[in-house]
């Protein structure tokens, strides 16, 4: 060990309070692997940032954690959030969602706020990492997504730019058949686009003025490069739509344009159950959402979940309850109490958004894959269960949070004033 | 002719003093019952295990173990399964914010005056709304309906029987008092401030509610003056012409009338307690109260609920103190004194209080608190009816009271609990077994002709 490296195992030792242990493993522990598999017990070693083994029998590690009667899952992924791009909702000084000037190449990516207090808060409750997307901008598709991990380091971690959204459905003054036709508009556009035209942004320009949608849409060249990577690089397009005549419509321009689309509230998705398993289009659903909150929702319905499961059905959850994004487990155990398969809800909270998303080697109890990783102190999906330890990227993160900090100032030490409590 | 005008006149002020509005409420056709072996809560803080319940003539007659029943009673076998009385919702939107969330329906703030008590929100109920369906099916058997928060002073609120009716009369839960609801913080002045008018700062939102009582007060006086006066002086006279809106404001300085305060911040909340106490009148419940757990011992000694969400936050400044075990906290103020209600405020939230409640309990108990189930059963079931003030008719399953019933599958404070039977003056309103429901006129072939909405 050179100096330099001595200083810093000090350090750790000092201001950790943790000394970084080659590896750990969690032994005796409730496994749900998030690949759908029914539940066994067994034993997984964290080497680094990665699960190195995961096994039934006896497996050594430099730190042990007996976890016998607890469950293990992989840490939860919520699919659409505001987590690091929204700090206070009416407060629009502390928002990062929206732009008044792109339309489809919005990207929320640099405006990520690490030390947002929702991250301590989702992590403390089992979210390991998010996908945060903007608001919807004035174009029917388009605005960036970011893929971003709960680790708290300062420096951003996550992949940019990974995903575009849309919505179509009832709006206030003009008809959803406007909203496809500008759609269909935009996507023809997008694949009559060549990188070779693409090289500099004066040529960019020039596109747009020769494009009719381009033009009165006043579209910028990063529109047009976010335009491209979705034709050309595949990527997944996040629209949010529930009545069952418009899931159709996009099922109709999801195989004209062979984009990689994945439909959002899916209110409907009931009634053309049929038409989304055949096409294999995964869902992001909030299974505790039955209210017909406009007429493109009426056939809202608290068992969607089971019969989506049914039909083989890529499901992922989201939690419309603001700053709570944690509660996708709720909703995930009220989709179970209504008929859904215990490990199918707990795959729509932690490897389905990887593999729908491509997020890498993230989502599941495997060798080889990185260890992000809960210790529940009960069933994960009763919203009463918090965590007990949470591994990101194989380390075990503070559960501190602003609301625990506070719940210690208001039930401990109460003698002295608020304000010179801890 | 002296005597008949004197007549009449006896008989106009009868007619001008009884409560306009009143309830027509009728049950549904009810049998006896006993519900055998079941596990209970009681809403009173007690848990049985294995124990029957006894409804008889639409109350709650008997509670205890291997009650004798006769040939009269329908029995229902309850092993294994628990029991609770209906879960009353003390905030609710339902009617006056329907679903669908339409412009045209959307009937639940007076927000054209900083104070509009003459405004009642029974007025504005919409009695299809398809909402009231769904919480029934989360055990849901009587719920507050407020107006919203845009005002200082929003106006009345309305307690309801959950059981939807083509008249918002016969919805209405007999004998429930009327309430006010009142809001601090930043939606009025943020409403009014807008738009350039008072209040624009939270001062003014206190100079408001101040100036107001000030009216009803004075608006009082005049009323007991000409209320003292001999028959004779007051045929003389002019009785004062009516006044809605203070007739409102003079009903809670008479203690008539139930104030429910939609209030974050714990500053803002004491501010409130003390303007009660200027004005000598009380403060039934704090609403939303996220900092609620700041000054808990406060409203303990004020003897003021907090109605309260699990985990709400964020969604404005006033809401960024969050602390998940701010309704364990306002619950044990002065050990145990505390008047703890999980509140919704939403659709979905109104569906699932036992899940609600159930956060907020494993929150306590994380901070060292001891609270058992069956008194976290009280946040959503005796107190929210104490602060409705229909606790004498129901809100437990003491024997005198009204059969409002909840057979649920499993424990309540599981996720995985759902709600099998609803009785409600021991009338069925719900039964899972044999999917009887009621369905809203709007629900009805909605999406296809032959359907109705939910069977989709």
């Amino acid at each position: 060990m050179n100096s330099s490296k001595k200083v810093i195992f000090i350090f750790l030792i000092f201001f950790n309070g943790v000394i970084n242990s080659e590896s750990t493993l969690i032994q005796n522990v409730t496994i749900y692997d998030g690949k759908n598999n029914d539940a066994f017990i067994g034993n997984v070693l964290i080497e680094d940032n990665k699960i190195s083994r995961v096994s039934t029998s006896n497996l050594r590690g430099d730190l042990v954690i007996d976890a016998t009667g607890k469950i293990l899952t992989p840490g939860i992924i919520p699919t659409d959030t505001d987590i690091g791009i929204v700090e206070i909702g009416a407060l629009s000084v502390t928002r990062d969602d929206s732009s008044d000037l792109y339309q489809i190449g919005f990207s929320i990516y640099d405006a990520f706020n690490p030390n947002s207090v929702l991250i301590p808060w989702n992590r403390s409750n089992g979210i390991t990492s998010t996908l945060t997307l903007p608001q919807n901008t004035d174009s029917p598709i388009g605005g960036l997504g970011s893929f971003f991990v709960l680790d708290s380091n300062i420096e951003i971690s996550g992949s940019k730019d990974i995903v575009m959204i849309g919505r179509v459905g009832g709006s206030g003054g003009k008809s959803r058949a406007e909203t496809f036709s500008i759609i269909e508009d935009l996507l023809e556009l997008a694949s009559s686009l060549d990188s070779r035209d693409m090289e500099t942004y004066k040529e960019i320009a020039e596109l747009i003025d020769d494009s009719p949608i381009a033009e009165t849409m006043e579209l910028h060249p990063r529109d047009l490069q976010a335009l491209y990577k979705l034709v050309n690089d595949d990527l997944p397009l996040i629209i949010d739509a529930n009545r069952a005549s418009d899931l159709l419509k996009l099922i109709e321009i999801k195989r004209k344009y062979d984009l990689n689309l994945i439909i959002m509230g899916a209110q409907e998705a009931g009634l053309v159950a049929n038409q989304i398993a055949e096409n294999d289009i995964p869902l992001i659903i909030n299974p505790i959402n039955n209210i017909p909150e406009s007429f493109d929702e009426l056939a809202a319905n608290i068992e969607l979940a089971a019969k989506l499961e049914k039909l083989g059905i890529t499901i992922m959850f989201n939690a419309p309850r603001s700053h709570n994004f944690h509660l996708v487990r709720q909703g995930a155990g009220v989709a179970v109490a209504n008929g859904m398969s215990y490990a199918g809800a707990i795959k729509a909270l932690t490897l389905s958004p990887v593999e729908v998303f491509n997020l890498g080697d993230r989502g599941q109890i495997a060798q080889g894959k990185i260890a992000d990783l809960i210790i529940w102190d009960a069933d994960p999906l009763e919203p009463s269960s918090m965590p007990e330890k949470v591994f990101i990227n194989g380390k075990d993160v503070d559960l501190t949070s602003r609301m625990t900090r506070l719940t210690d100032r208001y039930t401990k030490n109460k003698e002295k004033p608020n304000g010179y409590r801890n | 002719m002296t005597k008949l005008i004197k007549y009449y006149f006896l008989i106009f002020a009868c007619f001008i003093q009884a409560e306009p509005f009143q309830s027509t409420y009728e049950p549904l056709p009810a049998e006896n019952i006993l519900i055998r072996n079941a596990n209970i809560y009681d809403g009173e803080g007690n848990e049985f295990i294995e124990t029957d319940l006894l409804i008889q003539n639409r109350k709650i007659v008997a509670i205890g173990k291997d009650l004798p029943s006769t040939n009269d009673f329908k029995v229902i076998d309850a092993s294994d399964k628990w029991v609770t009385p209906g879960i009353i919702d003390i905030h609710s939107h339902m009617g006056v914010y329907p679903a669908p969330g339409v412009s045209t329906s959307s009937d639940g703030n007076e927000a054209t005056s900083p104070v509009t008590a003459d405004v009642w929100a029974e007025h504005s109920i919409w009695v299809q709304d398809p909402q009231y369906a769904l919480a029934l099916k989360g055990g849901v058997t009587a719920f507050h309906i407020l107006p919203g928060s845009a005002n200082l002073i929003g106006g009345r609120g309305v307690t309801v029987k959950n059981l939807q009716r083509n008249t918002i009369n016969s919805m209405k839960f007999p004998d429930a008092p009327h309430s006010l609801k009142m809001a601090c913080g930043e939606n009025p002045k943020r409403v009014y401030g807008n738009r350039q008018q008072a209040p624009s700062t939270r001062m003014g939102n206190a100079a408001g509610y101040r100036k107001s009582w000030i009216q009803a007060e004075a608006y009082l006086n005049r009323l007991n003056e000409y209320e003292s006066k001999s028959d004779d002086a007051k045929e003389m006279g002019y009785a004062p012409q009516r006044d809605l809106e203070m007739e409102t404001l003079a009903g809670v300085l008479k203690g008539e009338i139930l104030v429910h305060n939609h209030c974050y911040r714990a500053e803002e909340m004491a501010t409130m307690i003390n303007i009660a106490n200027e004005f000598n009148y009380k403060i039934t419940a704090f609403h939303h109260g996220v900092e609620a757990y700041k000054i808990a011992d406060l409203l303990a000694e004020n003897n003021i609920c907090g109605a309260l969400w699990a985990d709400w936050w964020g969604f404005k400044h006033e809401a960024y103190d969050m602390v998940q075990a701010n309704i364990a906290i306002v619950d044990q103020a002065l050990g145990g004194k505390g008047c703890a209600i999980v509140h919704s405020d939403d659709a979905i939230g109104i569906q699932h209080l036992n899940q609600e409640a159930s956060k907020a309990l494993s929150a306590g108990l994380r901070a060292g608190f001891d609270i058992t189930k069956a008194r976290a059963m009280n946040w959503i079931t005796s107190n929210p009816a104490k602060a409705a003030g229909i606790y004498d008719q129901t809100g437990s399953l003491k024997v005198g009271k009204n059969a409002d019933v909840v057979i649920w599958s499993k424990n309540p404070f599981s996720v995985y609990a759902l709600v099998e039977k609803v009785f409600i003056d021991g009338a069925t309103a719900y039964d899972k077994e044999s999917d009887f429901q009621p369905a809203s006129d709007f629900d009805v072939g909605i999406i296809s002709p032959n359907k109705n909405r939910i069977e989709e």
